[in-house]
């Protein structure tokens, strides 16, 4: 199991400004220079994570309290010249929403060439609110994610001459990378999923899947992603292709745990502070999706505890653990809650660890990070030693 | 005041026809002149009542635009210009002649753009608080941008009088389908730039009909002196005012706005 820290590198000085966190909160609420101090200490994080034998996750988002992160690439940049052995993963650039493709693969190519070939790279969708920035039409999405990635893939994998590119949105008289990226054909690409059929594309692409925060529903992502991975390579995954997205807070006394989980669980209050109308712009969902939804009602897509019953609005820590989206407490008890976790889903082998999340101080983080990489990190071995060969010889 | 139909019942009249690969869905009803009717941005189902009104005087073609009601949106299909030649192969393919032209909000826009093109089936127009000029300058909003506002927010500044919020748990199927594929078909046309086409302005002095531009006193989408570009580049047209009437002209005051249209057939015939 490989273990990935995470932080959304939140502004959580703005958690006390009512209201939404995303898309309309005005920026004067940001005092710039708590702001890079904040960003300073999370990179310091990402540091000692690489030290303490973590890879590193990085993620953006834009006009949000909540990530101050607004492209994956700077901050891997810092952190490409920074650390010695972390795999860099951005996870993830969300390309539908970038207006010049060839800048993309341009940065990718500079940061794994600086980094000496340690870059992986998610190329995701991303959440729907952020067309409200970048103003690309929520319209035919899905179709404009798959032509930048088209040209993203061209111009790193591109060892012959230069060539020119024109399609639907895109127009390029000459692609060129330089420098072009160490890794070859092209650094790992991983996407994202939250079903057996978003994963499907992903696994026919020999792309590594995650899924964020889904509890029970990663079992059916990791399930479509094997048998649509079966289908087209003719063979089962490693686990390595697989990753799921959790908090953990462990601490030596369980009580400990649960504070520092409680400051993390800010992360969830915050993040879902949006106004309604930026949720799911028109367009963005094919309009049958739109009718389903309004029709299944708001709860359907709340995650689930292991009851069945949908995580309330406001759940305890103890329902966040029921449900997969936390591991807390001692050592022990948060190796048993991962190991059910990766039994109940059929394994995996990336554990996108948020490591520092909402309210959670520096120091709470250190520790965090430093009692997880001593006691739990090298029991998750056990883990990926058993693999999934038996439960899953039905698809084989 | 008229008697709005459900939504059921109003469907039954639809018809469809296929044109250029479309197959569009369509009402034609009462008997007289020719007179095309372009809906707002809620659907041909939000003028039932104006429709209704029209149709005791005109031969009204209602059709839904490509991507919204129930007419098919094709893959190409991506701005207003597309609309806009659809439209005037419409006007061939039914082979209609001193056509009336009325279109409402975003149904003005696209008639704006069908007489740019070509107007030489057209005898007059009527455009109802139409978009498609510069909606924004810089940092000032001219046109209210909805799609930044909530549902609810939006639905009361789009009308004088109180809209009616229904749950969508109470819609039928059929409603939210139609609602959601309206949503959808505006976004695509009007999300960027903001429901407008930066090169229409210069076009307009192309409009050689008779064109009548009328707004709501009460409009707080589009406010009344955004109607003054299309008066000073239409080189034929006047501008009048409905009191107590918002956005949504033909919600507001249908029978008003019937009373406008027809008079001002009825001056350009004379």
């Amino acid at each position: 199991m490989k273990v990935w820290q995470f932080s959304e590198q939140a502004y959580h000085p703005a958690f006390e400004v009512p209201g939404a966190m995303r898309v309309n909160l005005p920026s004067h609420h940001c005092d710039p220079v708590e702001a890079g101090a904040l960003i300073n200490r999370y990179l310091d994080e990402y540091m000692l994570a690489d030290q303490l034998g973590y890879n590193i996750m990085i993620n953006e988002h834009h006009a949000a309290a909540t990530c101050m992160s607004t492209s994956c690439m700077t901050t891997l940049a810092i952190l490409a010249r920074q650390t010695q052995n972390a795999r860099l993963l951005a996870l993830g650039i969300p390309i539908a929403n970038r207006s010049n493709p060839v800048r993309v693969a341009e940065e990718i190519a500079m940061v794994d060439a600086i980094s000496g070939g340690r870059l992986e790279v998610g190329l995701v969708k991303g959440a729907a609110y952020e067309v409200f920035m970048s103003n690309r039409l929520p319209n035919r999405f899905v179709d404009r994610f798959w032509e930048t990635h088209d040209l993203i893939l061209a111009a790193l994998t591109n060892r012959g001459d230069n060539f020119s590119w024109d399609s639907e949105n895109f127009h390029y008289r000459v692609v060129s990378l330089w420098p072009r990226p160490i890794q070859d054909p092209h650094p790992p690409i991983w996407m994202t999923a939250s079903s057996a059929n978003s994963a499907a594309p992903h696994a026919k692409l020999d792309y590594n899947c995650a899924t964020f925060l889904s509890g029970a529903v990663a079992r059916s992502v990791f399930d479509g992603y094997r048998k649509s991975y079966s289908e087209a390579h003719g063979r089962l995954p490693s686990d390595d292709k697989l990753a799921y997205l959790a908090i953990v807070s462990v601490a030596d006394d369980r009580k400990k745990a649960f504070e520092r989980a409680e400051e993390m669980k800010s992360y969830f209050t915050t993040a879902a502070r949006l106004d309604p109308q930026f949720r799911n712009p028109a367009g963005f969902n094919p309009w049958q999706v739109n009718v389903k939804m309004a029709q299944a009602g708001p709860f359907a897509i709340r995650p689930r505890l292991r009851d069945g019953s949908p995580l309330p609005s406001d759940p305890t820590i103890e329902q966040y653990i029921d449900a997969g989206l936390m591991f807390v407490g001692t050592p022990d008890d948060v190796f048993k809650q991962i190991a059910q976790f990766y039994s109940d889903v059929g394994g995996f082998g990336n554990l996108l660890m948020m490591g520092q999340a909402g309210t959670l101080s520096h120091e709470d983080t250190v520790e965090n990070l430093t009692l997880f990489s001593k006691e739990v990190m090298p029991r998750l071995k056990e883990l990926s030693a058993e693999g999934p060969e038996v439960r899953y010889e039905a698809f084989a | 005041m008229s008697k709005v139909p459900s939504l059921e019942d109003y469907l039954k009249d639809a018809k469809t026809l296929e044109l250029d690969g479309v197959s569009l869905e369509y009402f034609v009803k009462g008997e007289g002149p020719a007179l095309l009717y372009l809906h707002g941005m809620d659907g041909v189902e939000g003028s039932a009542a104006l429709i209704d009104i029209l149709a005791q005087k005109f031969t009204v073609y209602a059709p839904s635009h490509p991507g919204f009601g129930a007419s098919d949106l094709p893959r190409h299909f991506s701005t207003v210009d597309d609309l806009s030649y659809f439209y005037l192969d419409l006007m061939e393919h039914l082979d209609l002649n001193d056509v009336t032209l009325v279109g409402f909000s975003f149904g003005g826009w696209v008639a704006a753009e069908i007489l740019v093109k070509d107007g030489s089936r057209f005898s007059n127009a009527v455009l109802g608080a139409p978009l498609g000029l510069r909606t924004a300058n810089r940092r000032e909003q001219i046109v209210t941008d909805i799609f930044m506002l909530d549902r609810k927010d939006a639905e009361e500044r789009m009308q004088f009088k109180s809209p009616a919020l229904t749950d969508v748990s109470e819609l039928s199927e059929e409603e939210l389908g139609r609602k959601a594929r309206n949503a959808e078909a505006l976004t695509l046309y009007g999300w960027s730039p903001y429901l407008y086409n930066p090169k229409l302005e210069q076009r307009l002095h192309r409009i050689k009909v008779s064109t009548l531009v009328l707004w709501g006193e009460e409009d707080r989408i589009a406010p009344t002196t955004y109607g003054d570009g299309f008066v000073t580049g239409i080189k034929n047209a006047s501008f009048e005012t409905i009191p107590s009437c918002g956005h949504r002209i033909y919600t507001d005051s249908p029978e008003a706005a019937a009373d406008r249209i027809t008079k001002f057939k009825n001056a350009a015939a004379s």
